[in-house]
């Protein structure tokens, strides 16, 4: 049974479309990312479903239950906000225990449950601070400790790791995952960041202007971006774009300044104008390549040298995962496999 | 070394030239009459006296006192309850309806009481207001401090972070618990702050009490003594004594509150 439900999900504020026609199915135990860039209305749909916001028309459910018109405590959700809203006047543990004391739970069940949470998020020497005494990677403990304490149906995720610094984000990264993991609840995980999401999530939705652009398991999305839009989020360094033409025959496409048209290994209709995507690491420097290219600039990481350039003309990065020797001005060749090659509609954006 | 001194000694000469009255007031409560008129005047009374008591008694200043005390906490009341509800409120939404309340708020604050006074005498007689004369004051200076509350609170709701009632909301409390779990809380030094200022202030109110509470028995400490202030003669000394007596508690509040009032206005670091 689907978890979360929602079709034809509408919002408007006033004159602003903030969600238009949002269907969206998430089975129980998914971990599902819901990224786009900002004003793209990701936040408004995980507020939506938390209650926060009401949605003009459609309909959400939660385990079955429409829940349109129930109030945020009593869909049964859990929310992890990007400043992490702790209760300031409330020390650790009562911030952990407030939904449960709210509940009128028992005390021994409050009890075990912070014991078992503290435990689980190495909070059990903190639990009588303030959260001004904490430092950022803390604060961001108690706020998911606030949150699995009540065993809620649905986690939902407002950005909860942007605060943080690049470190501890890669390290709460896998922490998330591995809590997702063990507790195998339903979790909605709103971020900007596409290795966030592409990383964490069995499922991603890619939203844009309150639209689901593209939604499918990461590796889809990366493999076989739907639109122009998609190809362009996912993937970093991002991909690189090329306005092009069909060629004749209508199995090979080609650039101004471009020597030799590039293999597509399938046909189209002749000479129709196409946006071309590569993808950095898809290009590949080699001698035998049929794109010539010429050096801007190169980046070296270590593990990789980012080499930025111009193929033809046109502007190009590429990633090579071994040390070549080269300079500004160099010139090298380049290959792309066949089934490599992106083809976007100019007009509309859509995949050819 | 000297940029040290000069705005430490201009610093000790403004307090003293704000703290004077005050001086004053208490040297010359313990002063005989003669001393207290003489001149060139002494600053410090050569045979102090005791009045104390005795004005206490003889100008019934328990009397004054427990109308002033009535007057005032029916007004701080009342401004701290209608005003923190229609504080939180004001600050849930912002929008162009609730920017006319402010502005129409603030605007009526800005009516002198002076002004106000005549026209809430008539509107009071007709209503029968007066007939209950403290109650009739208390409704009209809570009306007048309610604006100041108002726009003070709402700031103070304002700098609680959207993200704590939201996150409060999901964990399970209603609209009216959020309010009183998460929105007071965090906002009860300004609340206080603001309810001692209004307290303190009412404590010296004068306008309407005297228009509206012609029987002598209700009449509060600021009545007793204008009472003093006579045609022919000022009793000087009953005047000190009387003032002293009407301030001392105002200040005793305030030293024990000052902590909080200067943390209440120093609070809103949420993060």
């Amino acid at each position: 049974m689907n978890q979360v439900e929602l079709s034809a999900v509408e919002k408007h504020y006033g004159e602003y479309h903030a969600l238009r026609n949002i269907d969206l199915s998430i089975p129980e135990g998914a971990f599902v990312a819901l990224i786009g860039p900002s004003g793209c209305g990701k936040s408004t749909l995980l507020r939506s479903i938390a209650g926060l916001e009401q949605i003009s028309s459609g309909t959400i459910s939660i385990a079955g239950e429409r829940v349109n018109d129930v109030p945020p405590r009593r869909r049964d959700v859990a929310m992890v906000f990007q400043s992490y809203a702790l209760y300031p006047h409330m020390d650790v543990e009562r911030n952990m225990t407030y939904s449960l004391r709210l509940r009128r739970r028992s005390a021994d069940l409050i009890a075990a449950a912070v014991r078992e949470a503290a435990a689980t998020l190495n909070l059990s020497g903190l639990l009588g601070r303030y959260p001004r005494e904490l430092s950022g990677g803390q604060r961001q403990r108690v706020a998911m400790g606030r949150a699995i304490v009540r065993h809620p149906k649905v986690f939902l995720f407002d950005e909860p790791l942007s605060n943080l610094d690049a470190e501890l984000r890669v390290k709460m990264r896998g922490e998330v995952r591995a809590l997702h993991e063990r507790l195998g609840a339903t979790s909605i995980y709103v971020t900007h960041d596409q290795i966030e999401a592409m990383t964490m999530a069995d499922h991603i939705v890619v939203l844009k202007a309150g639209r689901i652009e593209q939604q499918g398991p990461p590796l889809a999305l990366y493999d076989r971006p739907a639109n122009r839009f998609v190809a362009g989020f996912i993937g970093s360094p991002s991909i690189n774009f090329i306005e092009g033409a069909v060629t004749a025959d209508g199995g090979h496409v080609t650039w101004e300044g471009l020597e030799r048209p590039l293999s597509l290994g399938r046909r189209l209709s002749a000479a129709q104008r196409v946006q071309i995507g590569l993808r950095p690491e898809h290009l590949a420097v080699a001698t035998d390549g049929t794109m010539a290219m010429v050096v801007d600039t190169i980046e070296r990481t270590g593990s990789q040298t980012i080499i930025l350039g111009r193929c033809g003309g046109q502007p190009m990065t590429v990633i090579d995962h071994g040390r070549p020797v080269l300079a500004r001005g160099d010139n090298l060749r380049l290959a792309v496999a066949p089934d490599h090659i992106h083809l976007f509609d100019p007009d509309s954006g859509a995949a050819v | 070394m000297m940029r040290r001194t000069i705005p430490t000694l201009i610093a000790v000469a403004l307090l003293g030239f704000y703290l004077f009255p005050i001086y004053w007031m208490y040297a010359t409560s313990f002063k005989t009459l003669t001393e207290a008129v003489q001149y060139p005047p002494t600053l410090w009374p050569s045979e102090p006296q005791f009045h104390h008591a005795e004005v206490f008694q003889k100008f019934s200043v328990a009397r004054y006192f427990v109308n002033s005390i009535v007057i005032t906490l029916g007004v701080t009341a009342i401004t701290v309850v209608v005003g923190t509800g229609t504080a939180y409120a004001l600050a849930l939404r912002r929008n162009l309806f609730v920017d006319l309340i402010l502005f129409t708020i603030l605007l009526l604050q800005a009516l002198p009481a002076s002004l106000m006074v005549t026209p809430l005498f008539v509107l009071f007689n007709m209503a029968g207001l007066l007939n209950t004369p403290r109650f009739a004051v208390v409704l009209a200076v809570a009306a007048k401090s309610l604006p100041f509350f108002i726009v003070i609170c709402r700031t103070a709701f304002l700098q609680i972070p959207r993200e704590l009632r939201d996150a409060a909301l999901v964990d399970g409390n209603s609209n009216v618990g959020v309010f009183f779990n998460i929105a007071l809380p965090l906002a009860r030094n300004s609340i206080v702050v603001t309810a001692v200022l209004i307290a303190i202030q009412t404590m010296g109110e004068y306008v309407y009490s005297r228009s509206f509470i012609a029987k002598i028995e209700l009449q509060p400490l600021t009545l007793g003594l204008s009472n003093f202030i006579g045609a022919q003669q000022t009793d000087w000394i009953g005047i000190m004594t009387f003032a002293s007596i009407l301030v001392t508690p105002i200040l005793i509040v305030f030293i024990f509150l000052q902590r909080r009032i200067i943390s209440g206005l120093t609070a809103g670091a949420l993060k």
